[in-house]
């Protein structure tokens, strides 16, 4: 393989999929970046084998040829050359030469036939979507997946697509997120995957791009997307997601609305105080008051009232101040709304907008 | 030399032939027969205790089963009924507790009692051994052994020294001559593999042992060294543990056959999670870290291990960290004999401390 590329046209691709090779890695394989060469395009994949990511760059190629290169190495000497640089890639049995102006490389290779990339999915499902709403829906709920939960299929987001609409869930036991975004004869057959935590964080990094929309292809045990020359994949995690439906309230008997900002800012203050463990705050609603307590070990008080519009009996409820303060964070509307049962039930929050989004909160015992 | 040692009163209890006996009492057709309680013989169970009249063919505890019939092929062979065993200790237990409440379990059968400074039988521990073996008899209609000496070490070699139905007594006078006819297989602390190393040292006895000063056993045995050199002196200065820090518990299973199916492997290990999980209800604990065992039919044997944010307590959660376990060992190439789960990072666990934040119904 012997190509030449400007320092930024390799760095950007390189800076693009590093995010996949794991700084601990079992393989040492998975330490390296494949390099695929071909007549007018140079493709760089890198994967620790549950995300892969593969970007391309056209440029012109002397020799095609694959080679896989220790990534962070590759991506350090590159990102430390002067930004005009010309680089002169060189690879020939065991060791690759990379060169430019007065400098030079030789890195250890690796065979590229070794490399476990994921290649073509079986069977896939292809539909282009609407980049931007799709994000939403991923940002809105993804907060709520499990971190490492023993219920594995918990520490992901399930995407739902059916006839109507596009769908995300997430919960991790304690709270549950979901939006869906309307969208008509994109599949014919409903259909649900796990998308794991890792898959999602590199998901929404990528959907960040400024393109319209995008595609997305699907199979048995594969996410990919594929956005501006850039195409990530995605293992999904094999399990059943719980029955969300089931949890969600399917009425509430009181209603709170409140200015969400105000709201948000009382949340922060009242958390100085509230048990680092827990973080409980209380919630006590009278009619057009709100009042927000918390307590520490040591017999620290915070108070906040707020003016709020309640009409109800009063309830008096517990809440992690975390799992409130998420759902406002990516709310945004003016007003915030909660419906509410009882103090041993859960809190709904609907939101509407481009997508519609919908959060649970479990309460804790005061 | 012997010190502060001298001062404590400490009693070895262990029950004689204890699940076979147990099994002899309850079946008045077996006493007199050679009674062997363990696993299947005709796969790979083990014996887990074997009557006096089976160990006159040479059975022993730990031996296989199929290796017990070959000795003795009219003995009885017996699966073992643990919950009767269990209720067996547990009216063991409420009679030493009558006599001190620092008592140290080791097994079911067998713990060590510190009786320094127990008021009963006018302070007299070997009275007060005589008085508790009486007491398990009438109580239990079974037989033990007593040890009685002032450091666990030598109580524990006393409660060996008379069995079955013993009572000795090794007075600080006396244990140094007692220590240096001992073979250095008896010695705590010494192994099989130790005890061929000191045979290599031309170390037989207690007596050889003692011949060789502390900086040479360090050298030969390292930390250990201080050990052996404090044990030929008949010293000893371990505490009776009144309970026992757990800092792990688990359970394993050996298969008739080896499995090669990971989903039979994966329904063991539901079973084994399930026996986990009732040990972990029953002594009010909850661990963080999960660990599964896996030893491959040619007896390799790897571990893989997971830590939650949050401690797991039931059969299910742990059921469910096993697929991702498994799928990081050979198990879908390789047919394994054994599979086990350790739960590990223990901490207290209590439906009432397990935090005031209420949960989903997610089904």
């Amino acid at each position: 393989m012997r190509l030449e590329i400007q320092r930024d046209q390799l760095l950007e691709p390189l800076q693009q999929v590093i995010g996949a090779v794991e700084r601990r890695h079992t393989l040492p394989i998975l330490g390296n970046v494949l390099l695929r060469a071909d007549r007018d395009q140079l493709t760089l994949t890198a994967t620790d084998l549950e995300v892969e990511l593969v970007a391309a760059v056209e440029i012109h190629v002397d020799e095609p040829g694959a080679v896989t290169l220790p990534a962070r190495k590759l991506h350090d000497i590159c990102r430390n050359l002067p930004a005009s640089a010309d680089i002169r890639i060189l690879a020939d049995g065991e060791r690759a030469t990379v060169q430019s102006g007065k400098s030079r490389f030789s890195l250890a290779t690796l065979p590229a036939d070794d490399f476990p990339a994921i290649g073509e999915l079986h069977d896939a499902r292809a539909l282009r979507l609407p980049r931007e709403p799709f994000k939403q829906l991923i940002d809105r709920t993804a907060f709520s997946m499990a971190q490492q939960d023993v219920r594995y299929y918990l520490n992901g987001l399930l995407l739902e697509l059916d006839p109507q609409a596009i769908r995300t869930v997430a919960t991790d036991g304690h709270r549950l997120a979901t939006c869906d975004f309307p969208l008509s004869g994109a599949v014919e057959e409903a259909s649900q995957v796990i998308i794991p935590r890792k898959g999602v964080n590199e998901l929404q990094r990528l959907l960040g791009s400024a393109e319209e929309d995008f595609l997305l292809e699907l199979d048995a045990n594969h996410l990919r997307a594929s956005i501006g020359g850039l195409r990530f994949t995605s293992k999904l995690i094999d399990g059943r997601f719980p029955d969300y439906e089931r949890v969600i309230p399917s009425g509430t008997r009181q209603q709170l609305s409140v200015d969400r900002e105000s709201l948000r800012q009382s949340l922060v203050r009242a958390s100085i105080l509230s048990n680092e463990k827990y973080k409980g705050v209380r919630l006590t609603m009278t009619p057009d008051n709100l009042a927000i307590s918390a307590h520490n070990p040591e017999q620290e008080e915070a108070e906040e009232q707020l003016p709020v519009d309640y009409q109800g009996e009063t309830l008096e409820m517990g809440f992690n101040v975390g799992y409130l303060l998420d759902v406002i964070g990516v709310l945004e509307d003016e007003t915030f709304t909660a419906g509410f049962n009882d103090a041993n039930s859960s809190c709904l929050v609907e939101a509407g907008g481009t997508t519609r989004c919908r959060y649970v909160v479990m309460p804790m015992k005061l | 030399m012997i010190d502060a040692d001298a001062l404590r009163k400490i009693i070895h209890i262990d029950m004689d032939a204890f699940y076979a006996s147990v099994e002899q009492r309850d079946d008045p057709g077996l006493r007199g027969r050679p009674v062997i309680v363990g696993g299947n013989p005709q796969g790979r169970g083990v014996v887990a205790a074997a009557s006096y009249e089976a160990r006159e063919y040479g059975i022993r505890s730990a031996m296989p089963a199929a290796r017990a019939v070959r000795l003795c092929p009219h003995a009885v062979f017996l699966r073992p009924r643990f919950d009767v065993y269990r209720e067996v200790s547990r009216q063991i237990h409420e009679i030493f507790a009558e006599f001190t409440d620092r008592i140290e379990p080791l097994s079911l059968d067998e713990a060590y009692l510190d009786v320094t400074g127990s008021e009963h039988c006018q302070g007299s521990a070997t009275l007060m051994a005589g008085e508790i073996k009486h007491r398990v008899r009438s109580a239990t209609g079974l037989v033990a052994s007593a040890g009685v000496s002032y450091n666990k070490f030598l109580a524990k070699l006393a409660s060996d020294a008379d069995k079955p139905d013993g009572l000795h007594v090794i007075r600080p006078e006396q244990a140094e001559a007692f220590v240096a006819d001992l073979p250095i297989g008896a010695f705590h602390g010494v192994g099989s593999a130790t005890e061929a190393k000191m045979k290599r040292f031309d170390i037989h006895t207690g007596r050889d042992l003692r011949r060789h000063s502390l900086a040479q056993l360090t050298d030969w045995f390292g930390k250990a060294g201080q050990h052996y050199y404090n044990v030929a002196r008949g010293i000893d200065p371990r505490p009776v543990r009144t309970s026992r820090v757990r800092k792990s518990l688990g359970h394993e299973t050996t298969f008739p056959r080896d499995l090669a199916d990971p989903r039979r492997m994966v329904e063991a290990l539901e079973r084994l999670a399930e026996k986990v999980a009732r040990d972990l209800a029953r002594r009010e604990l909850a661990g963080r870290t999960v660990t599964l065992k896996v030893k491959y039919a040619d007896f390799r044997l790897v571990t893989r291990s997971q830590t939650f944010d949050r401690p797991l307590a039931t059969g299910t959660e742990l059921a469910a960290c096993m697929p991702p376990l498994l799928a990081r060992t050979e198990a879908d190439t390789t047919p394994v004999r054994l599979l086990g789960i350790t739960v590990s990072a223990l901490e207290p666990h209590t439906p009432e401390n397990a935090g005031p934040q209420l949960s989903l119904e997610l089904l």
